[in-house]
């Protein structure tokens, strides 16, 4: 899934707060909204690396004004570190006005809570 | 004063019933609006319980926060059973009454509640380009 050349214009970022490490090895998946419909269609399926990222989430083509949506598989991720949590999933849903912008969007996670900004 | 009224409450019946069920509510909510520091009143926001057998949302109450951007009366303790939940704030709009755009149209919190016979605390403590949430008490 990641890309050679130029930078996804979407990143993210996952930090699990509780353990002061990254959100390694999270599933997550980006989509659009069709504006026409309102259904959701997968953009991206990724995982996250050793220090909580995926790189490539999206092209500069592919990045069109939009609402979009981040899912990550948080309660599967906690799981495999053999915790329960109160979150099975996150989604965060942004709208993206003007793609020739840099979007970053993490998200800071601990079993029992979770909190996300945008970046840059 | 707008409250949120549970959806199994007789609204033909005293006031004092639909209070009583408002106070004892197992899950409650509190927006906070930090861009300026103040409760978020009059945000929308919507309960709804997952349907195992049908992967299908089920609206429980929808209602609006009060002043202090709280919503008394989410849920009764009767309806209260263990599953899978979402709290929809319609943040978006909330910020567009203010003149304001944001970054997020709405924000939904998917949480699993296990033990309903806990208290479960629910927060959205938001600006225009950032929210976080927390399991309280």
């Amino acid at each position: 899934m990641s890309m050679a050349g130029p930078v996804s214009p979407l990143s993210t970022h996952v930090l699990n707060t509780a353990m002061g490490v990254p959100g390694s090895n999270m599933s997550l998946s980006l989509h659009r909204q069709d504006p026409s419909t309102e259904a959701w269609s997968l953009i991206t399926t990724g995982t996250t690396n050793e220090d909580g990222r995926c790189p490539g989430l999206i092209s500069k083509q592919m990045f069109v004004p939009g609402v979009y949506k981040m899912r990550f598989e948080t309660g599967q991720y906690w799981e495999t570190i053999g915790e329960s949590s109160f979150y099975p999933y996150v989604e965060i849903v942004f709208i993206i006005k003007d793609p020739g912008q840099r979007y970053h969007v993490p998200l800071l996670l601990s079993r029992f809570s979770y909190s996300t900004y945008r970046g840059s | 004063m707008t409250e949120c009224v549970p959806s199994n409450t007789d609204l033909s019946t005293p006031v004092h019933q639909t209070m009583a069920a408002a106070e004892s509510s197992p899950l409650t909510t509190h927006v906070l609006n930090t861009g300026d520091g103040v409760p978020a009143a009059r945000m929308a926001l919507s309960l709804h319980r997952l349907d195992t057998n049908t992967m299908i949302w089920n609206m429980l109450n929808v209602g609006t926060t009060d002043q202090d951007g709280r919503c008394p009366g989410l849920i009764s303790r009767d309806a209260f059973t263990s599953g899978t939940y979402k709290l929809r704030f319609e943040t978006g709009q909330y910020w567009k009454s203010l003149g304001q755009t944001s970054f997020y149209p709405y924000a939904e919190v998917v949480f699993t509640i296990s033990d309903p016979q806990q208290r479960f605390h629910i927060p959205l403590i938001m600006s225009r380009f950032s929210y976080s949430t927390y399991r309280g008490s």
